[in-house]
């Protein structure tokens, strides 16, 4: 439904800046039906193939086709099975949810009892049925949300885009934002790209993109993603200077030894070995180690192991929240 | 295109009027200057070759035409305020015309302009100008064409602006001096040589020509002057090249290198 083949993109040259590229030779497909989920850290370039694929950027290369439409040379064919969620809900706080849904029933055609039923519709997934009065800007920042995601949902778009959209919610909020868009993308075999660095978000969903500088890193199910570096990790907690011990592992096991915050993640342990490993660690580093640990890796421990880098702090803090 | 349009128009409509304050500005403002000048001018100085009439007289229709320019540019502000809110961006990804975003945004500032010069034309009566039922038509046509003008004007140069603080001063340096040339303050045959011809290319000058005109003479009438017809069409392309300009200024898209 979204293939995306070579997109390159390089944004020009300011007093500034020199010319910096943002997109790298990207080539990424999104089946029908399929939620897939594309998340890197600041600056891999998940804001710029977003503004592309929404129609408000062009690359410097590459092609991107939606539903069968060229997203370049056809983007008013692209606009109407398209819909968008933004970081920053695209809604008129000014206006109430009643105005606000009539507005974008009207961008999009949508007149008479055709518009009644879907605005009804779509208050039915959220909780806004008795504030169709009510002005946006006096609504809590999670039902804001579901005012954008009801306007959204009511043009029935055939692809769905969201750009982090459960920044700013408390975690209640943002678990029902989640499971509200997982039930009607489910419902309506929907095809869902939705970038997000709160991994927990990722992992009910059928596959995960991991980008870095640009390119593609990493793209398949949670399950395979959370396979590469094993079934297993060791987690320790040391005492004092984590560097020393983590080189000191390194050389010692030959493993891939990672600092996720105070702790050393050790990877790539095969089902089973990590209790044996754990108690050797043990015997040979006792007077280092604070609390030791077996845990099934998770997608912030893919992240962290395709990227190289930590998982963004909000990101870890939304996650600890929840 | 249309029903798109009018249903953006209609949402500028209803933030202005629940926005008491703006309300307020927008129309006491001009109407301070036009007696606070007017009455103090109106003493002091006296039209050249319009010894006739008192200078609050001449100087109402260019407040109308400053309504106008008000009116419409500052309701042009708000696409730097609905970009901020994320709103332009839900827009601009919407199935609509380039076309009818840019409509949409001008139509909705030229009903708010209107709204306010409309109450302000009720004036006319106490400085004996009065108009006839086709020269009431004609003064429509001229506030209509005129705040398309502006609101298109303020739309173009809106739509580069990251701040509202630059779109004012934007206003200062390249609005205003419009309506300073426009003939409001004072009349183009007091002016120096090369004052006149500025004046001249000045399409604001035409606005106030063709706004100014319905209050002296007969509506039908003035469609036979060629003066009037002249001003009409500067002030019909202003509109249309303003709007052309603003269409194609949104369907440009940031690109990459």
């Amino acid at each position: 439904m979204i293939q995306i083949r070579s997109l390159t993109h390089t944004y020009p040259a300011s007093r500034k800046q020199a010319p910096r590229k943002a997109l790298d030779d990207l080539t990424l497909a999104v089946a029908e039906g399929e939620f897939a989920i594309l998340s890197g850290p600041n600056g891999s370039g998940k804001s710029t193939l977003f503004r592309i694929l929404c129609g408000l950027a062009l690359p410097s290369s590459g092609t991107v086709t939606i539903g069968g439409f060229d997203l370049f040379s056809q983007p008013a064919e692209v606009r109407r099975i398209l819909g968008v969620v933004f970081q920053n809900p695209a809604v008129d706080k000014h206006l109430s949810v009643a105005e606000n849904l009539r507005l974008h029933a009207d961008l999009y055609g949508i007149k008479g009892d055709e518009f009644a039923r879907r605005r009804d519709e779509a208050l039915g997934w959220t909780d806004l049925s008795d504030r169709l009065d009510q002005k946006v800007e006096t609504l809590s920042g999670g039902l804001a949300r579901q005012v954008e995601l009801a306007k959204v949902l009511m043009t029935r778009p055939q692809v769905l885009l969201l750009d982090e959209p459960t920044t700013g919610l408390d975690p209640a909020s943002r678990r029902n934002f989640l499971d509200a868009l997982l039930r009607l993308q489910r419902q309506w075999k929907m095809t869902v790209l939705m970038t997000s660095h709160v991994f927990s978000e990722a992992e009910d969903v059928d596959r995960v993109a991991i980008m870095r500088e640009g390119k593609l890193l990493a793209y398949d199910s949670p399950q395979a993603l959370k396979a590469m570096i094993g079934t297993e990790m060791v987690v320790v907690q040391p005492i004092g200077d984590a560097e020393e011990l983590a080189a000191s592992l390194r050389a010692e096991l030959g493993l891939a030894v990672r600092r996720h915050g105070d702790e050393l993640r050790l990877e790539e342990t095969e089902n089973g070995a990590g209790l044996p490993m754990l108690e050797g660690i043990l015997d040979r580093w006792r007077g280092q180690i604070k609390s030791i640990s077996i845990k099934q890796p998770d997608l912030e421990d893919v992240f962290v192991h395709v990227t190289g880098k930590a998982v963004p702090e909000h990101a870890t803090h939304q996650a600890e929240a929840r | 295109m249309l029903s798109v349009a009018i249903s953006l128009a209609k949402r500028e409509f209803v933030r202005f009027i629940r926005q008491p304050q703006r309300v307020i500005g927008a129309v006491a403002q001009p109407l301070m200057f036009w007696l606070f000048l007017g009455a103090g001018m109106g003493t002091s100085f006296r039209p050249a070759g319009l010894a006739q009439t008192s200078y609050l007289e001449y100087f109402y229709p260019g407040v109308m035409v400053m309504m106008l320019l008000f009116a419409s540019v500052f309701a042009c502000i708000t696409i730097i305020e609905d970009r901020d809110a994320g709103f332009l961006q839900g827009v601009l990804v919407a199935p609509v015309s380039r076309m009818g975003i840019v409509l949409g945004k001008v139509f909705g500032a030229t009903a708010i302009a209107l709204v306010q010069v409309l109450l302000f034309t009720a004036a006319a009566p106490f400085l004996g100008l009065h108009l006839t039922l086709f020269g009431l038509v004609l003064l429509l046509v001229g506030f209509v064409l005129t705040s398309i003008g502006f609101a298109g004007l303020g739309f173009l140069l809106a739509w580069g602006m990251k701040s509202t603080s630059g779109f004012h001063a934007i206003m200062m340096v390249f609005l205003m001096p419009l309506w300073m040339l426009s003939g409001a303050l004072f009349p183009i045959s007091g002016a120096p040589g090369w004052m006149n011809v500025v004046m001249l290319v000045n399409p604001v000058f035409h606005a106030l020509e063709i706004i100014r005109a319905p209050f002296y003479g007969d509506g039908l009438a003035l469609l036979g002057q060629s003066g009037y017809l002249i001003s009409l069409v500067v002030v019909v392309a202003w509109a249309g090249l303003s709007l052309l300009g603003s269409m194609k200024r949104v369907g440009k898209r940031e690109r990459g290198v």
